[in-house]
């Protein structure tokens, strides 16, 4: 610490100048970081959809697409309820190259006195799922009963509270990790559950428009998972001609759409962050130089009581710094307080999967963040460093005379 | 102005969270004008909102020290309830995609946490004056 005494001094000497290259060197600190938090957070988003989404087709009624959309009902948590025939599932698995089908039923609950909360109702049969069980598996050991309900992370409810839906007490048995998706906000239960629960909500007045008048004939989306060695693209085809009223949708085909509006989203922010640093470093460069003709005195009287040159140089390059370590920190835990506490506000606001990365990965992100910001600092300071360090004395006080 | 910094800080903090906590920090709105379970926790933002802009106000006509700091305290008090209100002390709606969590919550705890951060800074400020002042 006594090293960077005589550099503490000068800096707090002039706190105007010292508080506009902390300022600047926050603002270069904070645009990397939220930058690369942002960026990194929607690639993780989208990782996780890729891995949840389970199935290679999804078969929905055929207005269901166009009134909702499945990319919504997937990435935004909109809610919303569509059915067609149950028929429909044999009909998928009758079909050539299919592996794998699994029905799933939706159900919207409602916003008022008889729902806790307004939340999409996923019910799955357990026999043949293999979209949501092997992720509910990772927070539940066992086989999910009748009332009972595993909640999305983003369902503020307690693990063995009671979740009212439509006045029917359901128990939530789990709560499922983070996604950085609209499953986040969705309810799972069983088809016994589901049925129990349409009947429900048919006995409060809400009706679902089910043609046969039985819930338990009906099927809202049917998951495919397309047999080995099977082309999706021609198993997708074939089903849009055997299921009729009904849709296949290409989960690929989402994917690839979501991919492409978070490589949007990912050059905009590294357009924004490139034009910052370029304004910054300008701006940097320009507050140096001013230094060079403030300084030059201060310096030529530090040479005059015995500093050498490589001193000098070392001075100012230490004052840079500590100011730019200090704007650094600054920068990084301004952009901490304003990504971290609305991440929710973020998702919503790109309508993209977004998941934050680990503590571990956003440390190094603020590590990496740091050392550019110090970095680029320190090569603005060097040619001042230089510069000055090679005033001479006599001639410079002279000049002042 | 230098004189009375904290006073001016508090004071924009307040502003912020009254105004916010009836405008772009406010409580969620159903569309059916029913009243949403963060309502309460939106008016009792306020009302810490307005009590804190009181104080900051009072903080520009005591010239004691020792009042000042008084002051301060009770400022760091209701900073202090002011994050616990929504959440903690006032339920908010039960999905954390809506207004209230994802906007109202986080914002009013960064700003009462602003608050108290201030009113710490302040209180040690007047402090150290008062010691000059005695010696």
């Amino acid at each position: 610490m006594k090293r960077f005494s005589p550099v503490i001094r000068n800096l707090t000497r002039k706190p105007g100048r010292t508080a506009a290259l902390v300022l600047l060197t926050a603002f270069l600190a904070l645009s990397v970081f939220a930058g690369s938090v942002v960026v990194s957070s929607l690639r993780q988003g989208l990782g996780s959809m890729e891995n949840r989404l389970g199935a290679d087709i999804i078969v929905v009624p055929a207005e269901a697409e166009s009134r909702f959309g499945l990319k919504n009902l997937l990435l935004q948590g909109t809610v919303g309820a569509f059915y067609m025939d149950a028929s429909a599932l044999e009909r998928v698995r009758e079909t050539e190259g299919v592996g794998k089908a699994s029905a799933q039923v939706f159900l919207s609950s409602m916003k008022a006195d008889c729902c806790s909360v307004k939340v999409q109702i996923i019910g799955f049969d357990p026999d043949t799922d293999f979209v949501v069980q092997p992720w509910i598996a990772e927070s539940l050991n066992r086989p999910l009963e009748d009332l009972e309900v595993v909640i999305g992370c983003r369902v503020a409810a307690e693990v063995g509270e009671d979740f009212r839906i439509y006045d029917r007490k359901c128990r939530v048995a789990a709560r499922l990790a983070q996604t950085g998706t609209g499953l986040d906000t969705a309810v799972y239960c069983n088809l016994n559950t589901i049925h129990t629960l349409l009947r429900a909500a048919e006995e409060k007045g809400i009706s679902h428009k089910i043609d046969s008048g039985n819930d338990a004939d009906v099927v809202s989306a049917v998951y495919v998972r397309v047999a080995p060695g099977a082309d999706v693209g021609q198993v997708n085809n074939l089903l849009n001609g055997h299921v009729r009223k009904a849709t296949a949708v290409r989960t690929a085909g989402m994917i690839s759409e979501v991919s492409d509006s978070l490589a949007g989203v990912s050059n905009t922010i590294a357009v924004l962050i490139g034009t910052v640093w370029g304004l910054a470093l300008l701006i940097l460069l320009i507050v140096f130089a001013m230094m060079v003709n403030e300084r030059r005195r201060e310096l030529a009287v530090y040479r005059l009581l015995g500093m050498s040159r490589r001193m000098l140089s070392g001075l100012i390059l230490k004052e840079t710094v500590l100011c730019s370590l200090a704007g650094a920190l600054c920068g990084i835990a301004l952009g901490a307080v304003l990504i971290f506490p609305f991440t929710t506000l973020i998702e919503t606001s790109l309508k993209l999967p977004y998941l934050t990365p680990a503590p571990g990965t956003v440390l190094l992100y603020a590590a990496a963040a740091a050392a550019v910001t110090v970095a680029a600092a320190c090569i603005a300071g060097f040619r001042t460093a230089l510069r000055l360090s090679r005033v001479d004395p006599g001639s410079t006080l002279r000049e002042g005379a | 102005m230098k004189k009375h910094a904290f006073a001016w800080i508090l004071l924009i903090l307040a502003a912020v969270i009254s105004v916010g906590s009836v405008t772009v920090l406010g409580p969620c709105v159903h569309a059916d004008g029913s009243e949403a379970v963060c309502s309460r926790a939106g008016r009792a933002i306020l009302i810490d909102g307005c009590v804190l802009a009181g104080l900051a106000v009072l903080l520009f006509f005591l010239r004691t020290p020792t009042g000042r700091t008084a002051v301060l305290f009770l400022v760091l008090c209701a900073s202090a309830v002011g994050i616990a209100l929504p959440g903690t002390l006032f339920p908010l709606c039960r999905m954390d995609s809506m207004h209230c969590r994802a906007v109202m919550q986080p914002a009013t705890i960064i700003l009462f946490a602003a608050a108290l951060v201030v009113s710490a800074a302040g209180i040690i400020s007047e402090r150290k004056k008062d010691r000059r002042t005695k010696s």
